[in-house]
């Protein structure tokens, strides 16, 4: 933990003010950092990650001896410092080998991790392929193919989903220039197996988009790989507390009018309104009044006699306003 | 409206445009992503490369077509924009939502007596008068707030006069009352003025 530091100048004050949490926040900064021993193949993937997240991006050179499922508090304390709650971390051992560890934070404390297993025979660099590459700092375009990615249940698949949209959404924009559509970013995986022990790979795939002109209104997409190419298989997890991500997951009011529950239009213009009554309780129905049946009766005491005249009247009315 | 364009050019063969797929895709426009919710079609490893590129492909095109379809386009001289809807997926925060801003002391003490800003009419200087059908000011000159003040004839009020001061009389009892509404507000603001200052320190 960082200590908490008052400002002395405006210089600094903006610099504070430009990191406290934001009803709308900023556009998420990764980190890209490696273990005391990263592979070759895990170096090259982590640059041309974060050759694809520039400008948002930091990449330490240095060493780290960081073991993120055992101990993240340096982790956390990289996040606070660099502001940057999301962490690529390349690591590889013989147990191991050319690992992945993907890291959120959430208040600069770790939400989830996730570490994926690069397949080293289908890894390509981005400069491998030799053709043109898209600008800096373009939006890309997401895909992700497959049955896995759509299960309801939060599982590796789903996270990988998850997280790969948070590290591609860059800026968000509500307008973009129908030039800047330039690549796209397919993360695919086949679906799981019965009987099979390995999961199914994750396939990461980044192709330039061609469009021809198909003699209609809307073009015809030609695809044509940029690189990186990446095959992942999940390693260990950490999925997020269900507590702190559902503090994660709130969202700042906005000054917009929240649209009224309950009340709707049909299609004659009327409107219609839902009623909620509480549940009606039979027991205080009002039957027919008999002698017989009067409570007091078996009651020994006949002092209750007056009371029992004045059975609730007060029955809840259904009342419906419908139509 | 593909199909309507797609019946007009039939000279050259057209390059198909739709993508079919048994389960229809999924989208979030605002991050421009798409989900493909069909199985993998993986024919062996040799084959695997070609295989994503046409999943690729087919995502590619279908998003591009709804992007194209569905979102507003606009020309401008910096070129095509396309306006994005919202984003729809959710995604965890990175830092926890600030705590609300602390009530100032007015703010506490509006809430309290249940002042509330004035309104833009409030606001306003001149008033209507419906008597004339003239815009007048409310205070000042030939204000409002001293209608009646210099009216020539006025009724007498028995029971204010039984109640009326040994060495008074009625003309200028308007005028006397607003100055004294203007004393008692001077007298109320100083009291505050001093009360503020207590609790301040």
């Amino acid at each position: 933990m960082l200590r908490q530091i008052k400002p002395r100048n405006a210089r600094s004050k903006r610099a504070l003010d430009k990191k406290a949490p934001k009803p709308i926040e900023n556009p998420k900064t990764t980190l890209f950092l490696r273990y005391t021993t990263c592979s070759q193949v895990v170096q090259d993937a982590l640059t041309d990650l974060h050759q694809l997240r520039i400008p948002l991006a930091k990449k330490f050179t240095k060493k780290n001896a960081v073991h993120p499922f055992e101990d993240p508090a340096s982790l956390e304390f990289f996040s606070e410092k660099n502001d940057a709650s999301l962490l690529v971390f390349g690591s590889s051992n013989k147990k191991r080998p050319h690992a992945m560890t993907l890291v959120r934070t959430f208040g600069y404390k770790i939400l989830d991790m996730l570490e994926l297993n690069l397949d080293p025979d289908s890894f390509r660099r981005l400069n491998q392929f030799k053709n043109k590459k898209c600008a800096v700092g373009l939006k890309p375009m997401l895909l992700f193919a497959g049955t896995p990615f759509e299960g309801p249940v939060t599982n590796e698949y789903t996270m990988i989903k998850s997280f790969f949209t948070d590290f591609f959404k860059g800026e968000p924009a509500d307008k973009v220039d129908v030039e800047g559509l330039q690549y796209i970013v397919s993360i695919s995986a086949r679906e799981e197996v019965e009987g099979e022990e390995a999961k199914p790979s994750v396939h990461l795939r980044v192709y330039l988009i061609k469009t021809k002109r198909s003699g209609q209104k809307l073009p015809r997409v030609e695809v044509e790989e940029m690189g990186p190419r990446m095959d992942f298989r999940v390693g260990r997890v950490k999925e997020a507390d269900e507590s702190i991500l559902k503090e994660a997951m709130k969202k700042a009011r906005t000054s917009q009018e929240r649209p009224k529950k309950n009340i709707s239009t049909d299609i004659m213009g009327d409107k219609i309104g839902r009623i909620h009554l509480g549940k009606q309780d039979l027991k205080e129905l009002q039957t027919r009044k008999m002698k017989g049946l009067k409570r007091s009766r078996d009651v020994a005491g006949s002092e209750d006699d007056e009371m029992e005249d004045a059975i609730s009247d007060d029955e809840p009315a259904k009342k419906s306003r419908q139509g | 409206m593909v199909d309507s364009m797609a019946t007009e050019v039939e000279t050259k063969e057209p390059l198909p445009i739709t993508v079919n797929k048994p389960t229809p895709y999924t989208f979030d426009l605002g991050l421009l992503l798409a989900a493909d919710p069909n199985p993998l079609l993986l024919n062996g490893r040799e084959n695997l490369e070609e295989d994503l590129a046409s999943t690729a492909r087919d995502g590619a095109q279908a998003l591009l077509n709804q992007l194209l379809s569905t979102c507003p386009i606009s020309s401008t001289p910096n070129g095509v924009l396309l306006s994005l809807p919202a984003i729809e997926t959710r995604l965890p925060r990175e830092k926890p939502l600030p705590p609300p801003k602390a009530q100032t002391t007015w703010e506490k003490f509006a809430a309290k007596k249940g002042i509330k800003a004035k309104t833009a009419d409030q606001r306003k200087k001149l008033v209507y008068d419906e008597a004339t059908g003239e815009w007048v000011p409310k205070w000042g000159y030939k204000g409002k707030n001293k209608a009646g003040e210099d009216d020539w004839i006025v009724e007498v009020d028995e029971k204010k006069e039984r109640e009326r001061k040994e060495g008074t009389e009625r003309q200028g009892d308007g005028r006397r009352e607003r100055k004294e509404k203007v004393r008692r507000n001077e007298r109320l603001q100083r009291a505050n003025e001093r009360k503020g200052r207590k609790n301040g320190q």
